[in-house]
């Protein structure tokens, strides 16, 4: 049976002044899935992710989360870690992770404490969480950043580039944990220019100059080539190609 | 509204601050610089003194607590971090709220040394009570928040920040009766002083402090500070939409 669809994008287009960023896209996202959404830089990527949480409205075209147009009120159940750390460089991890779980609602002092924990402890952060964020490297503070889109345990995961500039063996760990949320439930969605981010994915969108040019999982992405040792970098290459045409 | 997460936010910004050190200095370190060549260089004018006592210690908290905000939510808007408060269930007044309270705290620790100053080392006699000039400092840094924050959304950069001082701060600082009387300055500028904020506050805690005025006659001050902090906060709250 097919699962219901957590995200509805259908004909959007935005622009920024006269620069169209998104341009008809569609796509929908089911339940329990990673989705991924690859292309290159300036394809209109994080633009999405950010108008999926309200920060950016749509010029056309609909865009429903949970059947709903994006809002501050569905924040509860959507955990969002943008491309940018945005995090407070002068608190602990402990001191941001918590600062967050309040925005989202956690008021409870003592189920917080234990959620915060909880999820420094998942991104394995755990022997630095008083330590100021200022003193950690880039990929630490990606990691806090991951902490907080999940202390709030999301039930829709926007993740924007969440591997850029981690090493192959964080980029490991961190896939370790989308995989693990996506099993129990959780809908993931994760934006990356990356083919090594895309072979980890249920279903992938490629996009280039704000649309879709293919959606599909990453073998049927790969068989469209016609090549069987092709892999998605091929079938990227490949789509764009066609696009072209 | 949310207590809690008001609450979050004026213990992070009470955090934040805490831990820079500089901004602590500033904070108290330079009122007390400036009080004292102010001070001990009217010494022997104690009217001048009286007179611009009161209007400094407005000065300072509009001074700082700008400053403070205004480079505090500059970062918040560049590193992102306004973005990410705006994707999660707090509002915009709750955001404001916070920030008003955290840098209340810092204002009346700030107005306690200047007081504690000008009255033991400077020997100036005060009238009203602290709890009058809370009040007052609470509106003055209820109108330097929003200020701090409409500003912030002009401005690219720290620098960019500062350079708003001359255009938003002195005017008020020369015009509102801190060292010249309002009523001495040539009719453009009285009539100026009208739209400053500052020229209620430095006049309302003339009176607390140097006649020990009652609030409840200072009501008309009152009123316009309050009507100052309504127009910036809405005018504030408009660059938090998403």
């Amino acid at each position: 049976m097919q699962s219901p669809s957590v995200v509805e994008v259908n004909d959007l287009s935005f622009s920024y002044g006269a620069n169209q960023v998104l341009n008809g896209l569609s796509l929908s996202v089911m339940e329990g899935e990673i989705f991924g959404v690859l292309g290159a830089n300036g394809s209109g990527k994080t633009t999405l992710m950010r108008m999926m949480v309200g920060l950016l409205n749509r010029d056309g075209g609909t865009l429903a989360v949970y059947g709903e147009s994006p809002s501050p009120r569905q924040a509860g159940r959507v955990g969002y870690m943008p491309q940018l750390n945005a995090l407070y460089q002068e608190l602990s991890v402990r001191e941001n992770v918590d600062f967050f779980a309040r925005m989202y609602g956690m008021s409870d002092r003592r189920t917080r404490a234990r959620e915060v924990e909880d999820s420094i402890d998942l991104v394995g952060l755990m022997p630095r969480i008083d330590d100021q964020v200022l003193n950690l490297s880039g990929g630490m503070r990606q990691r806090v950043s991951l902490a907080i889109a999940l202390v709030h345990r999301p039930s829709l995961l926007l993740l924007d580039e969440p591997t850029v500039g981690l090493d192959p063996d964080l980029r490991f760990i961190f896939w370790g944990h989308f995989r693990r949320m996506a099993d129990s439930g959780t809908t993931i969605m994760i934006s990356s220019h990356t083919m090594d981010d895309a072979a980890h994915c249920d279903r992938l969108a490629f996009l280039r100059d704000g649309r879709v040019i293919a959606l599909d999982t990453p073998d049927a992405l790969r068989g469209a080539t016609g090549r069987s040792d092709a892999s998605l970098e091929d079938a990227f290459i490949h789509f764009l190609r066609m696009s072209d045409d | 509204m949310s207590t809690d997460r008001v609450l979050a936010i004026t213990e992070r910004i009470i955090r934040q601050i805490l831990r820079d050190r500089r901004s602590i200095g500033l904070l108290i370190v330079g009122p007390l610089i400036v009080m004292s060549l102010v001070g001990f260089s009217l010494y022997d004018q104690r009217a001048i003194l009286d007179r611009v006592a009161p209007g400094l210690l407005a000065v300072f908290v509009l001074f700082f607590t700008f400053i403070l905000t205004g480079v505090g939510f500059l970062r918040e808007r560049a590193q992102g971090t306004l973005e990410r408060l705006q994707t999660t269930l707090v509002g915009s007044f709750d955001i404001m709220l916070g920030y008003m309270l955290g840098f209340l705290i810092f204002a009346i620790v700030q107005t306690v040394v200047i007081l504690a100053f000008t009255i033991f080392a400077l020997r100036i006699e005060y009238a009203g009570s602290l709890w009058e000039i809370g009040v007052v400092l609470l509106l003055v840094v209820t109108v330097a928040v929003s200020l701090g924050i409409f500003i912030s959304s002009f401005a690219n950069n720290e620098f960019q920040v500062v350079q708003f001082i001359p255009i938003v701060l002195a005017p008020q600082i020369f015009l509102s009766g801190v060292i010249i009387p309002v009523e001495q300055m040539p009719d453009l500028f009285e009539w100026l002083s009208v739209v400053l904020p500052l020229t209620y506050a430095v006049d309302a805690l003339r009176e607390i402090m140097l006649r020990g005025t009652d609030l409840t006659v200072l009501w008309g001050n009152l009123v316009a500070l309050t009507l100052f902090s309504i127009a910036l906060l809405a005018a504030a709250v408009a660059t938090l939409r998403r």
